[in-house]
């Protein structure tokens, strides 16, 4: 048993060992068998597996809290749950916690926890109840959740006058992007004291509490106690809540990873604003990391999605970059500005061989194309590895931009002939795979520098014309068929007579 | 997908079985073919995929093996030719002949030609060595280490193990398990980011293989050291002799073994 869950709880803290032993032992004695067992069990898995965020008193005040997460850990002397199938203020159900156990939070470091049997996540949940026992006296009633109703134009159109009449807009943003002002408002905070920020609700791989239709009713109605998100169980009829569960749903966007953009040649290229034209052009979904690797380091990275899309003419080839910001920031009120940074290497290589996917490295250096929001500019930079001073602006800028910051999304469209004639800057061919990667900074959380949230490599390739092959060969081979049959049916019919 | 190679395989043997019941060596003949690349293609299921180069040398020998069968008896060959000459040459079978020989061979003869000369838009996919042959010797923030055969130092100390592997667990969480994960299975909120991913150290494939001195090694430089072969310029693994201690680096090494319940392996 303690060998499957690694590390011995009391081995964890030494001293006492035996005296401990023994006065458990009398204590089993005086309680009913399987009451103890689950306590017991339930402290040592606890130790083992969640203390290191939790904190061993359960106040969330575990090694990776603080500066290392962000949401931080939950403090569970607080009794204070956010996600719950009870009435706002009530304490969850055991099934709550269970469920926040083994399927884990989105977008936080809590992750799902398969490996543990429901007896032993039980146990758990048994121990994380008695750092505040007070809360738990009284039971919370859970509400039915039901069936989801079908989706429907009707629905989400109810639920669309709802979002508007319920005011979600105030903090969610009018798009959803998590963009509204009061959400900008420096009061706009949990229990705790500590800065809140609305969920973006486009982005379903960030819903803490789940972004299926049911879950997000369920979050609708319940609220999220100790923080800003209210709970509408009262305010609205199941029917509107399940409108509105369905319109939230609808406003989430499709993530579509993969390792290569290709760029289609068109004959101009549109305006940023021309949005119509661009949601019609093929994109990858690059998921970001915090910059871990130099000091220093960004654990809580906010912006955590670019989306990629290119273009590419006889003369120019252009990226488009969208992702979202729940505050724009130009550099003003102390923070740092928006930024963003498209890396390529300098030197395309015959093989495998890339510069490092951060900054390049001496003998690999990087080019690199770093718009930020202060002046709205865009210029070029090269850089042979991180290093202050390694970054080094040059002279001649051939970059054009075009810059968008509306509802909640920044779109950012970087252009530069294909070839420039400068040594330090890549040069496009077509027909060839061209790595590529983003460093993003949000100016609110001051990021700058290395404090960023950045991508791996990936590929741009820009899409040569089809070969003429391509139109000749498959009619030819089609045709070919139909002689050969014509060519024997002939023959057969020769033989017959 | 794959489950569709099953059910090709099964219809193959059952057009098979009636068609030789009904005398038709023709129907058997493609029953056989189908049953061969379904049941060829199913292996898939229980063992690594074969290869389509084999598949493809198995199908064109089945190809000319039972034509050779079915045409050792005359009568028996007559039988077999008879779908494919009525269908080609009698009159009164025009409508299989237009939809068989003049729309569909020649719709799938163009079609596979397409797909053999349209260009395939794949970025160039790299073998990758996982674990690289560490140098025998390394410096660590300027003091020369002898990996090769070394054991964590701080397993000598019996007396304080807990408290080192509690010191290895507060350095895990504070460096690693961003990438690492949680519960050191490699799936660490930031995983999805990186190319490749973060390595796991549960399961008996990664640290359970690997001797104490190589992960204290690859903890020590990170990319830094990496040879091409292990594509360094993809690696997010930081080199941590630049934020941790020696003896910070040997307790994060103890602890992800202990963690995991693996052992190091013995030089």
């Amino acid at each position: 048993m303690l060998h499957d869950i690694g590390i011995n709880a009391f081995h964890s803290k030494p001293g006492g060992n035996t005296v401990r032993k023994i006065v458990i032992l009398a204590l089993a004695m005086l309680l009913p068998a399987g009451a103890f067992a689950d306590a017991n069990k339930g402290k040592m898995l606890y130790d083992a597996w969640c203390a290191q965020c939790h904190g061993y008193e359960g106040d969330g005040k575990g090694y990776a809290s603080g500066n290392y997460t962000l949401p931080q850990p939950r403090d569970f002397t607080k009794g204070t749950y956010k996600f719950r199938t009870t009435p706002s203020g009530e304490p969850p159900t055991d099934e709550d916690i269970v469920r926040s156990t083994q399927k884990g939070n989105p977008g936080t470091s809590m992750p799902p926890w398969t490996r543990f049997s429901d007896e032993e996540v039980r146990s758990i949940v048994e121990y994380i109840k008695s750092f505040d026992e007070e809360t738990f006296e009284l039971q919370g009633k859970a509400f039915q959740i039901g069936k989801a109703p079908s989706p429907s134009d009707a629905l989400i159109k109810q639920g669309m006058e709802i979002f508007e009449k319920a005011k979600c807009w105030e903090c969610h943003g009018r798009a959803g992007r998590g963009n509204g002002e009061k959400g900008w408002q420096s009061d706009f905070k949990n229990d705790g004291g500590t800065r809140a920020w609305p969920t973006d609700l486009t982005h379903n791989w960030e819903y803490r509490n789940f972004p299926a239709v049911e879950d997000i009713y369920r979050s609708i109605t319940s609220g999220f106690d100790g923080t800003p998100m209210a709970s509408f169980q009262t305010s609205y009829s199941e029917q509107d809540r399940w409108a509105l569960s369905h319109y939230v749903k609808s406003l989430q966007v499709t993530r579509k990873t993969g390792s290569a953009l290709t760029a289609k040649k068109v004959d101009t290229i549109p305006a940023v604003s021309d949005k119509k034209q661009w949601e019609a052009v093929a994109y990858i979904d690059l998921p970001l990391s915090g910059q871990l690797i130099f000091e220093p380091r960004q654990f809580i990275p906010v912006v955590t999605n670019i989306r990629v899309r290119s273009l590419y003419t006889d003369a120019e080839v252009s990226i488009l970059l969208e992702w979202t910001d729940k505050r724009p920031n130009k550099g003003s009120d102390g923070h740092p500005a928006d930024a963003v940074r498209l890396q390529f290497p300098v030197q395309l290589s015959s093989g495998a061989e890339k510069p490092y996917f951060y900054l390049g490295d001496s003998a690999h250096p990087v080019n690199l194309w770093y718009w930020r929001a202060s002046d709205d500019q865009a210029v070029e930079f090269n850089a042979s590895g991180q290093k202050e001073n390694a970054m080094v602006t040059q002279e001649q800028n051939n970059i054009r931009v075009e810059s968008e910051y509306s509802d909640g999304l920044y779109r950012i469209l970087l252009r530069r002939p294909l070839a420039t004639g400068d040594k330090n800057d890549i040069t496009f061919v077509p027909d060839t795979f061209i790595p590529l990667s983003v460093t993003v900074y949000d100016g609110e959380h001051d990021e700058q520098a290395d404090r960023a949230a950045i991508s791996a490599w990936y590929h741009v390739m820009l899409e040569p014309p089809a070969p003429l092959k391509v139109y000749v060969l498959p009619p030819a081979a089609a045709f070919a068929c139909i002689g050969a049959s014509l060519f024997i049916r002939k023959k057969l019919k020769k033989l017959k007579t | 997908m794959l489950t569709i190679y099953p059910v090709i395989a099964g219809a193959g043997i059952i057009i098979s079985i009636i068609s030789a019941k009904k005398k038709a060596p023709f129907y058997n003949y493609i029953g056989i073919l189908m049953a061969m690349y379904g049941g060829l293609k199913s292996v898939e299921f229980f063992a690594p995929p074969l290869p389509g180069q084999v598949i493809l040398m198995y199908m064109a020998m089945s190809v000319f093996t039972f034509i050779i069968y079915f045409s050792i008896r005359e009568e028996q060959f007559q039988a077999f030719l008879r779908p494919m000459r009525t269908v080609l040459a009698d009159d009164s079978k025009r409508i299989p002949r237009i939809l068989i020989m003049y729309i569909l061979l020649p719709v799938l003869a163009g079609f596979i030609t397409y797909g053999k000369v349209m260009p395939k838009l794949a970025p160039p996919a790299t073998a990758r060595i996982v674990h690289p042959e560490p140098p025998a010797s390394i410096t660590y923030r300027g003091k020369s280490i002898n990996i090769l055969g070394i054991e964590n130092p701080l397993r000598k100390d019996e007396a304080a193990m807990a408290v080192h592997i509690e010191a290895g667990k507060k350095v895990y969480y504070q460096n690693c398990f961003y990438c690492h994960g949680d519960d050191l299975d490699g799936n660490g909120h930031f995983a999805d980011a990186f190319n490749p991913r973060p390595l796991p150290f549960r399961g008996t494939d990664t640290i359970a293989q690997l001797p104490e001195g190589f992960v204290f090694y690859r903890i020590a430089k990170g990319w830094t050291t990496l040879p091409a072969g292990s594509t360094p310029w993809d690696s997010s693994m930081p080199s941590f002799e630049h934020l941790l201690t020696e003896e910070e680096a040997w307790q994060v090494t103890l602890f992800i073994y202990e963690a995991t319940g693996n052992k190091p392996r013995k030089m």
